[in-house]
């Protein structure tokens, strides 16, 4: 791939993610119409007063996007920050102990939770919690962090067989100070790509949360919820349907895209190989 | 106990699509224009809940009866589509004076499927099989229960004795605790029902249909139908899309009222609109101090504008009831109008009760087709007159256990589709603690008077449930069911829980 070619990636990546966030930002403060209150403006088309139209409740489509997008990101946050708080220091220590015992074990409950899919956590949690968007938070969460492990993981391990971790370490440094000094740095590149693309995965797995209303109440909007409620209408007023799905795609698609160009950029083993 | 109705759709539940293509190829046939008179005539009827059993004594599921009550088995006495009671098995009843006997004198031209003679013996066995110890269908048990004796005279008169004088009984046993059913089938309930109506039980597939086919023996007017295939949906789009392709002749209930739109074309469907029993209740829990007020049910009453609820949640179908009765019932009032859409008055009622600020309540929502809508549109009307509600969606399984059992809600709302459930709240342990003993002398005295003056007495009762606002009164679900322009004699409204086919009839070209 030309070396333009991977900065229109990446650039496209940042636009969209920063059209995200920018109207998420906006949403804290402004949206055009109250995006839970019902108003008597059923199914209004598309107008200058109602940018996107109404849904089934009159409630304007524009506002419950921008104040989905909150939600969204809010989630994708959450979510991947514990996965890599916790992830990342596990798949350091699995590294550095390489094939000790205990290492090996604590791999194989990693991979185990790995097996268990995210969709399958958040039914169990918000059959025992109740569903809410701290469960779709933990979920998905905790659900991430065999990926964090894995990266964090391999990434040392390729950095352990180095010269300056040797001389390091017979200079009688320990491994605390190793893993802070000179493996972090070397696998944070590869780490941020992998929280760009965990991002995207837990955008669509929050939107499929919401979707089966198992996330955020009904209060709340949510592109997810957005498509569930407009399901039953799709015959009829499809358009419902399709915005809050572009929104989802566009989301996914930024960050993606941003992971992707921020590895060409970043990666360190992949400049080596090249 | 009544049993909200159970149309759920589970929440991975998305995939059975597919289960619904095969097998047509023997109805289309028949509905080709200049096809053989003599043809087969058979009925697909799509529906959205499949029997777990075809024992109806052994669950209170209203898919059971939804197939075999009226087609399958017979009841001595019948409601019809207007909610009036009609002779069936027995041609004619007799009530002692002091209401307590009734005499049933049967058909003498009754008989099972099987050829046997319908007689007085069949009737006291099958009544039996409601009044046994432990039986699992306990909400039609439970209605039974008013019954003293049932002895047979002679062949033909059956001497049914109650406990207590009881108009709405006889109602009751026009139901599937009414069903008279075959003594060569009583130990085959679950896997071979047998009956004396106008169509036999063929076989079940699990996961995917049941089918009746005709009774060749029928003893009153045979039905010209062969055979009718009950095909079961978990997702409404999917049912619509086989009725869009001519898979199906009939869908018993469109789930997602939106999706009428899709059978305008009256060349190629009927639309038949009527009523149900099923009432959408905003369950207010009378223990929590501030719905413990009167001022403050009112206030929430005043402050939904239910017109607008239905027509952003259930597609604007269904009726404005205002209480706990549908319009089929014999005792329905108009009492819609008792606390109309204002705001302003809401606003004023809650101050008179000393919450015009800070009132918090908790709405249980659960997930049923209709839940999250009613949670989000009530949440918004009632924050535009001061009360703050926090909505939480939790699943069917937990409300029930949550809700209904354990009583731990401020706001709640669920579809009751029993018939005549507004005896439910004379039971002050019900969900809703609603305890009112006036009301509750004016169903015991209705019930036990004779038909003219207890139905004036369940107005009365009926009006005091709308004017203490025992609940919100949300909307009566409609009876939405889709027929191919060929097929005729399907009744308008739903009265009960059968889906009678027993006027069916489809032009062959």
């Amino acid at each position: 791939m030309s070396r333009s070619l991977r900065e229109v990636t990446l650039w496209s990546g940042l636009v969209l993610v920063g059209m995200i966030v920018l109207t998420a930002l906006v949403a804290m403060v402004w949206t055009p119409f109250d995006p839970i209150r019902v108003t008597p403006e059923r199914l209004a088309p598309m107008s200058s007063r109602h940018w996107l139209g109404t849904d089934a409740y009159g409630i304007d489509i524009l506002s419950q996007l921008m104040s989905g997008a909150r939600t969204c990101l809010l989630v994708g946050m959450v979510s991947v920050a514990i996965a890599a708080l916790v992830g990342i220091p596990l798949g350091l220590v699995i590294g550095i102990g390489g094939d000790r015992w205990w290492a090996r074990l604590l791999l194989r409950i990693s991979d185990m939770l790995y097996a268990l899919p995210a969709l399958l956590l958040a039914i169990l949690l918000a059959a025992a919690l109740g569903a809410s968007t701290t469960t779709a938070m933990a979920a998905i969460g905790i659900a991430t962090i065999p990926v964090f492990v894995r990266m964090t993981r391999a990434g040392t391990m390729q950095v352990m067989t180095r010269d300056y971790v040797a001389s390091a370490r017979v200079s009688g440094i320990g491994w605390p100070a190793i893993a802070w000094q000179h493996i972090l740095p070397n696998v944070a590149p590869l780490l941020g790509v992998q929280a760009s693309v965990s991002f995207a995965t837990a955008i669509l797995a929050e939107a499929a949360l919401s979707y089966l209303g198992l996330s955020t109440p009904s209060t709340t909007p949510t592109w997810g919820r957005m498509i569930n409620e407009a399901q039953r209408a799709i015959y009829t007023s499809p358009e419902l349907t399709v915005w809050p799905a572009l929104a989802i795609g566009m989301a996914v698609l930024g960050f993606n895209l941003l992971g992707d160009g921020l590895r060409d950029r970043l990666d360190p083993l992949l400049k080596e190989v090249s | 106990m009544q049993l909200p109705e159970v149309t759920r759709r589970t929440v991975l539940g998305a995939g059975t699509a597919a289960l619904a293509l095969p097998t047509l190829a023997a109805c289309q046939k028949s509905n080709l224009p200049g096809s053989d008179p003599d043809a087969e005539r058979t009925l697909v009827v799509g529906a959205s809940d499949e029997p777990q059993t075809m024992d109806l004594t052994a669950n209170a599921q209203a898919a059971i009866p939804q197939v075999l009550l009226y087609n399958v088995y017979e009841t001595m006495v019948r409601i019809d589509s207007e909610g009036k009671l009609r002779p069936l098995l027995a041609t004619a009843w007799t009530i002692s004076e002091d209401r307590k006997t009734y005499r049933f004198t049967l058909n003498e031209h009754a008989k099972f499927a099987s050829g046997t003679k319908l007689e007085a013996d069949a009737v006291v066995k099958s009544l039996e099989l409601f009044r046994k110890e432990g039986v699992g269908n306990k909400a039609q048990a439970a209605k039974m229960s008013v019954i003293e004796s049932v002895k047979a005279e002679d062949p033909r008169t059956v001497v049914i004795t109650l406990k207590r004088p009881s108009m709405l009984w006889l109602y009751d046993l026009a139901g599937t605790g009414g069903v008279v059913i075959d003594p060569a089938g009583m130990s085959t309930l679950a896997e071979r029902p047998m009956g004396s109506g106008p169509f036999v039980f063929d076989s079940h597939q699990r996961g995917s249909s049941v089918t009746l086919k005709r009774n060749s023996e029928y003893w009153g007017t045979p039905t010209r139908i062969d055979e009718v295939t009950f095909r079961y949906f978990t997702d409404a789009n999917a049912m619509n899309g086989a009725m869009l392709a001519g898979d199906l002749d009939i869908i018993s209930d469109l789930t997602a009222p939106e999706s009428l739109d899709q059978f305008t074309d009256t060349s190629r469907f009927t639309v038949i609109e009527g009523t149900t029993n099923g009432e959408v209740v905003l369950g207010m829990n009378h223990k929590n101090a501030a719905l413990g007020k009167k001022q403050v049910r009112q206030a929430i009453c005043h402050a939904i504008d239910r017109q607008a609820l239905v027509d952003s949640v259930w597609g604007g179908k269904g009726t404005m009831i205002g209480s706990m009765v549908p319009p089929s019932d014999p005792w329905y009032e108009d009492l819609s109008k008792t606390y109309p859409f204002d705001p302003a008055k809401a606003r004023e009622l809650l101050k008179e009760a000393g919450h015009a600020t800070g009132l918090k309540l908790n709405f249980r929502v659960p997930a049923l087709p209709y839940g999250p809508g009613v949670g989000k549109f009530v949440a918004s009307q009632l924050k535009d007159v001061g009360i703050d509600v926090r909505v939480e969606d939790i699943d069917f399984n937990t409300w029930i256990n949550e809700v209904f059992v354990g009583g731990k809600y401020d706001l709640t709302v669920v579809a009751h589709v029993e018939p005549r459930d507004i005896v439910s709240w004379t039971n002050k342990d019900y969900y809703w603690h609603y305890d009112n003993p006036e009301f509750n002398r004016l169903i015991a005295e209705a019930d036990s008077s004779d038909e003219a003056t207890g139905i004036e007495k369940m107005k009365q009762a009926a009006r005091i449930l709308a004017e203490d606002a025992a609940a919100d009164f949300l909307w009566l679900f409609p009876r939405l069911c889709i027929t191919k322009a060929s097929v005729q004699g399907i009744p308008t409204n739903s009265t009960g829980v059968s889906f009678d086919l027993t006027g069916a009839t489809v032009r062959s070209s």
